[in-house]
């Protein structure tokens, strides 16, 4: 099933700033909760894998991202990443573009645009279930990017190899996904 | 006709209270997960997760690792015994476990089975399948496409199409068409539903290598079919099978195929040395056993200008998902679907079907339906309905114009059925009185004009039940006859064995009252036994409304034969001759000297302690019946509805149902099991539907999204009767469980879209969700 | 079953206790049927929706599939096994009977717990209180209008043979 996700967030790091994370496939997976980057094909295509377990339910995603676009000019990414679950329980696919703005007040702003495409058993939960848990993980991994962009702003060493973030729980996160559905919310 | 019996003997016509009720109100019940061997252990499926997918390799050593994993079987393993594929109760195959690749969603790839369930579960958990994904196929419309994947490559023909069928005079339709004043065309689909009975699939397979015999406890509507197949499958010999089908609850056709879980447990049982017990998840029943219906049909009827149809013309695409896994007998693809021309008269009709292949579960089963009868009648009356919209005629009037009048009867359609009796009118005019028609079409025009949505609908369908004679009728060539094996004991009580299979019919009751309606012994003295295949007679089960059709005619001939063998013990003992003895139910008397009688009990007695000379000792008989037609139950019904306009939320305010199902056993079991066919019929209509989306995802394959309604959704059924009997029938009935199903869809959906039709609606697809209608009243700006 | 991380439980179940090593994870469900042998509580769903799996727990209708066994751990159970018998049925049981209120039997004890779990509480429904009563139970066969005549004819009967314990 495709699910459409757009996502954006502030950060009062400039723009350039930000963009020296974005347009690095490592540093944003670092920021990706239950991913890593495994191998660099070339300067355009990494391996890699991402865990996401719901509730008993963990699946092992392995597979590969490939950079279509990269413009630093405009600071704009589009990336194409397709995965299998390792034990054989489905794929997901996904296409993302990731700009920065500058604000005009300062700072700057990201803009995810993603088409998410599910198969096998995760799909089965449905539009509604997907939805929620991308929200909770581009909640994550926002998260973890600001921290990211403090940690460069402050000077933090560079990390060469990225650590695998833990994964998202996504039993807790479907409780909350869950939980959210019933909670009138604005649209974001 | 019929003799009246005195409510203490209980024969037709008496709503006894049902004999089989003491163990399930007291929950013991022994139904498939209940059953309990020595060292039984457990199965679970592992299952695709893709649609259309190679397999590249499966790695199984983890899971054989597990503490408590007895064997994890795949395809491969099967393929080795020539097991990896079976056939289908169509003439098609269908794979076991799957091998070079998988085509639906959550088919079967490795069985795994442990010491018990939980270890089962994780074992199957670690199970890893590498999979290469395949372009999916999944709406029906693009399967003939030239572009569009092949899903069988284990097909000699490299096409999605498995058959086309047609019937009937398609010059002569057209020319109808042609020349007609007035066409009227509607394309309805019937979504893709289940049959979800409460209890989901299994079994117990118990191998007893010392004596060379599978014991084989299945959930199964057809016990002997079951043991045949396996016969045929496994290269068991078919007196080493002995197939026992426990107590069900619910089957409504889901439980008539074979599942691959069924052959995987006997394997496994025959390998491991030990029972092995195999219960599917509600999931797994939902996703990948048989499903029902997934018809797009199009009709379009030719008329004049008075109303009176000439002519109806078919066309109709049917999804089979990966595999024809359809029960229908071997002459009918699309089954007994050429009922279509319903309840009236045609000159002349044309219908041709076309099945495909879909990355769907696979199937077409009859769920509560007779074999397609209930997509068929929905088709007509729609198209009737639509009909009269077009010529602003009152739907009642309209069919009162065009029904098949009793005269007419044996009525030979234009697709080539003999229909057998109906009075279709008098089931209109009983239920319109009922519903009060008049008042509340004066009703719907005040509301109107108040702006308050309110509709009737009316469906006068036509059944065709009771598969079926065997010049036209076999399921993979066994004809579809059926069976009953009666015994009386010296002290009067007896005993029946069928070939049928109740899941919550009441045979334990209705055939023993057959046999107290013949004989005159009580129906509590009568017990009934189905479902062992060691003891039962052959038949072919229980779906299609067909055990009173068949079995029930088979219960009676048989205890006809007992009662003539009565007559010449009794005119042993009374010392007279048989012509002198005239018969009411339970005693023979002499005519002109009523004292001088023998009770059919102390006639019991005489047959084991005092027959007359060269008598074959003992009380019993078998009868196999080869129906001589099928019988046609009929009925309308009509609902009556009020649609929320700011939530688009339909409530059903009344529903009649006026049935004729002939004579009747056991009005109160009648009545139940038409309460039970409209409720899934509302179900139908208005809240399911089991969808893919363009990957192959199952949408609805859990309760969560496949709803059942509750008690508190489920409206209060109103029902009636009028009786037509069958004139072939033994004793007049025809069968009725199935009526409810196959006649309340089109009364559902015909009455939302009456609401609706003066917006100008003229046809809504079903389910008819509360987002679906109250999108179409945002389109016609009419939701405040 | 593999006894890895065995906690042991007493459970009265139907006026008798019983003890026993079981996993954290067994559904309550499995522990009624497989380690009592009380198979009368059925299995119907995977996802909490079907009620066929009703019992009473310290009086509560709850779902079993839906309860590890350890949650039952000194708690009262009591399932359609501990309501009336062959010679003395309940009121309910006969109201099923008599009014026929099953087919295929499957969500009958489920049905019956609940309906007793709702005659507690309101010994006197109207048809509203007793379709919602049940509403989280399933039934396939009967549609239902049955049913109620069964819990309205258990209520009667119940009501006039009152007031007692």
């Amino acid at each position: 099933m495709a699910i459409k996700i757009e996502k954006n967030f502030q950060a009062p790091e400039s723009a350039a700033e930000v963009w020296k994370i974005l347009s690095d496939p490592r540093s944003v997976a670092s920021c990706v909760p239950g991913a890593q980057v495994t191998e660099a094909v070339d300067d355009r295509t990494y391996k890699g894998v991402i865990k996401v377990k719901l509730g008993p339910t963990v699946t092992d995603y392995k597979g590969e991202a490939h950079i279509e676009r990269l413009d630093d000019q405009n600071r704009e990414i589009e990336l194409i990443g397709k995965g299998q679950d390792v034990r054989g329980k489905g794929s997901a696919s996904m296409k993302m573009i990731g700009m920065v703005r500058e604000l005009p007040a300062g700072g700057s702003e990201v803009v995810t645009i993603s088409e998410l495409n599910v198969v096998g058993i995760l799909a089965q939960m449905g539009n509604r279930m997907i939805q929620e848990v991308a929200n909770q993980m581009f909640e994550q991994f926002s998260k973890n990017l600001r921290q990211r962009l403090q940690q460069q702003a402050s000077g933090a060493a560079g990390s060469a190899v990225p650590e695998e973030v833990k994964p998202i729980d996504a039993g807790s996160v479907a409780a909350s996904a869950v939980l959210g559905l019933f909670k009138s919310k604005p649209k974001e | 006709m019929l003799a009246k019996t005195s409510p203490e003997i209980g024969g037709m016509g008496h709503p006894i209270k049902r004999k089989e009720d003491l163990r399930f109100i007291q929950g013991k019940g022994n139904y498939i997960d209940d059953v309990q061997l020595p060292g039984m252990v457990y199965g679970h499926m592992v299952r695709s997760p893709y649609a259309h997918a190679r397999i590249t390799a499966i790695r199984t050593e983890e899971a054989k690792k597990l503490p408590g994993v007895l064997a994890v079987i795949t395809g491969e393993d099967l393929a080795k015994a020539n097991l990896a594929w079976m056939p289908t109760l169509f003439h098609d195959k269908q794979m076991v476990l799957a091998t070079g690749k998988v085509l639906f969603q959550s088919q079967e790839v490795a069985f795994v089975v442990a010491e018990d369930r939980y270890t089962a579960a994780d074992a199957a958990e670690l199970v890893e399948v590498d999979y290469e994904e395949l372009p999916v196929l999944v709406d029906p419309h693009k399967a003939q496409d030239t572009d569009a994947p092949i899903l069988r490559d284990d097909r000699e023909e490299k096409s999605n199409l498995i058959f086309h069928w047609e019937v009937g005079d398609r010059a002569a339709t057209e020319q109808h068409m042609k020349s007609a004043p007035v066409t009227a065309l509607v394309k309805a689909f019937f979504p893709r539903c289940h049959p979800a009975p409460l209890e989901t699939c299994g079994c117990v397979m118990d191998f007893n290598s010392a004596t060379g015999k599978l014991t084989a406890w299945i959930t199964s509507q057809a016990p002997h079919a079951h043991r045949t197949v396996f016969a045929l499958v496994a290269g068991l010999p078919e007196q080493n099978i002995r197939v026992i089908s426990p107590d069900i609850g619910g089957g409504f056709g889901n439980k008539v195929p074979v599942y691959p879980g069924y052959v995987c447990a006997a394997v496994a049982a025959l390998t491991i040395g030990r029972p092995v017990k195999w219960i599917e998840t509600r999931s797994e029943n939902l996703q990948s056993t048989g499903f029902a219906r997934d018809y797009h049909m199009e009709a379009e009827l030719a008329a004049d200008t008075d109303g009176r149809v000439r002519a109806l013309r078919v066309k109709t695409l049917a999804d089979h998902g990966a595999f024809n896994a359809a029960a229908q007998p071997t002459k009918f693809p699309a089954g007994l679907f050429s009922i279509c021309t319903g309840s009236y008269d045609f000159s002349q009709a044309f219908c041709e079907v076309d099945g495909v292949y879909t990355n769907k579960a696979p199937g077409g089963i009859a769920y509560r339906c007779s074999f397609r009868v209930t997509e068929a009648a929905y088709l007509i009356e729609r198209a009737m309905d639509v009909l009269a919209q077009e010529l602003k005629l009152d739907p009642a009037e309209l069919r009162r114009r065009n029904f098949i009048p009793p005269e007419k009867f044996p009525y030979p359609s234009p697709l080539g059925w003999s229909y057998d009796s109906g009075n279709y009118q008098g089931a209109l005019e009983l239920a319109l009185e009922k519903i009060g028609y008049d008042e509340l079409r004066k009703e719907q025009a005040e509301k109107r004009k108040r702006g308050e949505l309110m509709g009737i609908g009316i469906s006068s369908f036509t059944e065709i039940v009771g598969a079926g004679p065997s010049h036209t009728f076999d399921i993979l060539g066994l004809k579809m006859f059926d069976s009953a094996e009666l015994r009386v004991h010296p002290t009067g009580k007896a005993i029946m064995r069928m070939g049928t299979k109740s899941q919550g019919q009441g045979h334990e009751t209705t055939y023993a009252q057959i046999v107290a309606q013949e004989l005159g012994i009580p129906a509590a003295d009568v017990a009934i036994e189905e479902g062992d295949t060691d003891t039962a007679p052959y038949g072919l089960g229980t779906y299609a409304s067909r055990s009173t059709p068949t079995s029930g005619a088979a219960a009676a001939l048989a205890a006809r034969k007992v009662r003539e063998k009565a007559r010449k013990i009794a005119a042993h003992l009374l010392e007279v001759s048989e012509e002198d003895l005239e018969w009411e139910p339970g005693k023979f008397s002499v005519k002109g000297a009523p004292g001088k009688s023998k009770t059919i009990q102390e006639i019991a007695f005489a047959a084991y302690t005092n027959f007359p000379q060269g008598m074959e000792p003992g009380m019993e008989a078998v009868h196999y019946y080869d129906p001589p037609n099928l019988t046609f139950p009929f009925g309308t019904y009509v609902a009556v509805v009020d649609i929320d306009k700011g939530t688009g939320e339909v409530k059903v305010r009344r529903f009649v149902a006026v049935d004729d199902c002939g004579n009747i056993i056991n009005p109160m079991i009648v009545e139940g099991q038409v309460h039970g066919g409209l409720t899934e019929g509302l179900a139908i209509a208005f809240m399911q539907e089991i969808s893919y989306d363009e990957s192959g995802n199952v949408q609805g394959g859990t309760f969560m999204d496949y709803l059942v309604p509750t008690a508190v959704e489920t409206p209060s059924w109103e029902t009636g009767n009028t009786c037509t009997p069958s004139p072939h029938h033994p004793f007049g009935a025809k069968g009725v469980g199935e009526s409810p199903n196959v006649g309340s869809p089109a009364a559902f959906v015909n009455a939302v879209v009456d609401a609706l039709s003066h917006l100008g609606v003229k046809h809504i697809d079903m389910p008819l969700s509360p987002w679906k209608i109250w999108q179409i009243l945002k389109e016609k700006g009419v939701t405040q | 079953m593999t006894s890895k991380r065995a906690v042991d439980i007493t459970v009265k179940v139907n006026g008798k206790e019983h003890s026993a090593a079981v996993e954290p994870r067994l559904l309550l469900v499995h522990f009624i049927r497989e380690y009592l042998g009380l198979t009368g509580t059925h299995i119907g769903c995977d996802t909490t929706n079907c009620g066929a799996c009703t019992v009473l727990l310290d009086g509560r209708a709850v779902k079993s599939c839906t309860l590890f066994a350890v949650q039952a751990n000194g708690r009262e159970l009591r399932t359609i096994e501990g309501v009336g018998n062959t010679s003395a049925l309940h009121p309910l049981q006969e109201g099923f009977k008599e009014k026929h209120g099953l087919q295929c039997g499957f969500c009958t004890p489920g049905m019956i717990m609940s309906a007793c779990a709702l005659l507690e509480k309101k010994p006197h429904p109207t048809e509203e209180d007793i379709r919602w009563g049940i509403s989280g139970n399933l039934c396939r066969c009967t549609g239902y209008q049955n049913i109620v005549k069964a819990v309205q004819y258990a209520a009667e009967k119940m009501s006039a043979s009152a007031p007692q314990a």
